[in-house]
């Protein structure tokens, strides 16, 4: 992706973003809340899994570590600011610290000590007084920004769209510099990007923690969104649902992981809208999550490894190659999937390289 | 002391669905390089459908037979899904068990509710030193025993067990032998699917289950099977009993709620044992 595109996505990101802050009704509000702090997860799920090649069952647990690490700060007397700013460095830490053991293991090894660490946490989150424990944290304050006290829902669906924002040009900036380079590198083959100069356990750290950052900044805006914090709050599909969107949009692509999350969040939402409605089962609503979550996963995993991100490249490429192809009179120099300046190789081979879960 | 030991015919119990589990975990490993996230549902499946028929005036051993057998068809479901599929790599096949996981919560909610349910097990107990046991603890230990001998029996002497066993070690020898490496992945689906409903229905009558209680049977038996090593059913046996009778002395003796949280610490202290003396030979072998 040249400069001009990734700064024309953030454009369009930030102006969509905005404008539905502005012109969105209150109802809908608190739906775009959560679904721009879902997004914000997921582009660190999905860079985690698409560039430094691991799965991660566990980013439920840095959401829910940000989240209280700004809940019980601002509840024992810190400024709020400072509350909200803690929360991506509290998770980060953990993150570095649980990641200098766990990243030595890998694929489902990996896969099952993520899964682990969500549950401990939440045992311990449950446990511990600090944190309230099974009852939760109550009685947290509303967010003050430089003497504005962020009291309506409006305030924070721009908070958390100035959140998603925020992650988005951070990745986007990482993605195409040099450690986005050596992390593509070692996605592909440790060995070679270890051989190549590539630190590889610095980096694979680096964006454990990263990712992990992202998690817990979405958690401390959540934390002063809901001012209600409990274990029940962060269950273990949530991590799962991370990896739902992630997967959908393409793994490894920034605007993928938003549509992916847009897309996954706004069907799951209007399901249960019906679910909901006069006639149905109590229980119609989780069915139809469970199902859509649970499809959307393996049709993803199994039909589409480069998500709609690369579905999207592939048909654009072919498109461009016929109007090429007609434009030179059917010449044969061009192969329908020539690289062009912006598109560095061929859009299968970046899936098999970073689409996929290899 | 009489504590002592009915928290330890308690935790042999436990430990006794802990290896079934995790013997149906080491089963599909071997032969498909797959890490079953779904083997929970199975034992989930089980409990549930035995709960189901014995209300509709199935007798006892027919109705956990059948929903032995409805497991089995789910595993066998679940790894036509989940490795059916030419050139899925067990990376992605580990991420489909979990879908299909949750697709059977949906359904499980869908047919059975969402609140906890159990059935009746062996009535009656014995005294042992003072000690009160329900029949239904002594049931699971032998029966368990019996289950660990047949799988042996199964992979040492028949044809369809040899020919797994040739499929774990090299899928494409075995391929060149004229084994149907995917038919041998189906039938470990299969008897892990099975191996997961016997665990389902010895344990539903001792605890209620619910449809998201296989987070923790997997959880556990995933432990008891890296202990084992991911190699040998009969080894996981040992893991799967250490573990259940060291979390019933720390629920008796401590918190019931640091039992999951321990066994889970333990479980990854020895992945990471593991990984860092494996860690070069797995370096070799992933290029």
């Amino acid at each position: 992706m040249s400069f001009d595109s990734r700064s024309a996505t953030i454009v369009a990101l930030a102006a969509a973003g905005v404008l539905a802050a502005a012109l969105l009704e209150e109802s809908a509000l608190a739906v775009y809340v959560l679904l721009a702090l879902t997004a914000t997860v997921t582009v660190g799920v999905s860079l985690l899994m698409g560039h430094a090649g691991q799965v991660s069952l566990g980013h439920g647990a840095f959401y829910a570590c940000g989240a209280y690490a700004a809940g019980v700060l601002s509840t024992h007397g810190c400024p709020t600011w400072l509350g909200l700013l803690s929360a991506p460095f509290a998770a980060a830490a953990v993150a570095t610290i649980v990641g200098v053991p766990l990243l030595i293991l890998r694929g489902h090894h990996l896969a099952f000590a993520t899964l682990a660490l969500h549950l401990i946490f939440l045992s311990l989150i449950s446990e511990l007084s600090i944190t309230g424990g099974d009852v939760g944290l109550q009685g947290i304050p509303r967010l003050s920004l430089a003497g504005i006290t962020l009291t309506s829902v409006r305030s924070y669906a721009y908070l958390s769209c100035t959140a998603l924002l925020l992650v988005v040009v951070v990745a986007q900036n990482i993605l195409s510099s040099r450690p986005g380079r050596a992390l593509r590198a070692l996605s592909s083959s440790e060995v070679a990007a270890a051989s190549s100069g590539v630190a590889v356990g610095y980096y694979k750290l680096a964006m454990f923690a990263l990712s992990a950052s992202f998690a817990g900044l979405a958690g401390g805006v959540y934390a002063f969104y809901m001012g209600y914090l409990s274990p029940g709050s962060f269950p273990v599909m949530l991590s799962i649902e991370y990896i739902v969107m992630a997967a959908v949009g393409g793994l490894g692509k920034v605007s993928g992981a938003v549509l992916g999350s847009a897309l996954v969040f706004l069907l799951v939402h209007g399901l249960s809208r019906v679910a909901t409605a006069s006639g149905m089962p109590s229980t119609a609503p989780i069915i139809l999550s469970y199902a859509v979550y649970a499809l959307l996963l393996v049709s993803a995993v199994l039909f589409l490894p480069s998500g709609l991100v690369g579905l999207a490249a592939r048909a654009a490429a072919r498109v461009r190659a016929r109007a090429r192809a007609r434009h030179s009179n059917g010449g044969q120099a061009e192969t329908p999937l020539a690289a062009g300046p912006d598109q560095p190789a061929a859009p299968e081979q970046v899936a098999s390289k970073h689409g996929s879960f290899s | 002391m009489s504590a002592f030991l009915s928290y330890l015919i308690h935790g042999i119990s436990l430990g006794c669905g802990f290896a079934l589990v995790a013997s149906g975990i080491i089963i599909i490993y071997r032969v498909t390089r797959v890490v079953n996230l779904a083997q929970g549902m199975f034992a989930v499946v089980a409990g549930f459908s035995a709960a189901s028929l014995l209300d509709i005036g199935l007798p006892h051993v027919l109705a956990e037979s059948v929903a032995i057998g409805a497991a089995a068809a789910v595993g066998v479901l679940t790894g036509y899904v989940a490795v059916g599929k030419r050139g899925t790599n067990p990376q992605a096949s580990l991420i489909v068990t979990l879908g299909v996981g949750i697709f059977c919560y949906a359904f499980e909610v869908l047919i059975w509710g969402d609140q906890p349910r159990s059935f009746a097990g062996l009535a009656g107990s014995y005294e042992f030193f003072g000690v009160d046991v329900p029949k239904q603890y002594l049931l699971v230990t032998p029966i368990t025993v019996l289950v660990f001998v047949a799988l042996e029996l199964f992979f040492e002497r028949t044809y369809a067990g040899k020919a797994m066993t040739a499929c774990a070690s090299n899928p494409y020898a075995a391929a060149l032998q004229g084994i149907g490496v995917l038919r041998m992945s189906l039938y470990g689906f299969g008897l892990g699917g099975a191996l997961g409903g016997v665990a389902g229905v010895l344990l539903t009558p001792l605890h209620p289950i619910s449809y998201d209680s296989d987070v923790s049977l997997f959880v556990n038996g995933f432990a008891a099977a890296i202990l084992a090593g991911l190699k040998r059913p009969v080894l996981a046996l040992a893991g799967g009993l250490l573990l259940g009778v060291a979390e019933s002395m720390v629920a008796g003796y401590s918190k019931a709620s640091y039992q999951s949280a321990l066994a889970l610490l333990l479980t990854l202290a020895i992945l990471l044992v593991q990984a860092m003396r494996r860690e070069t030979l797995h370096a070799v072998e992933e290029s």
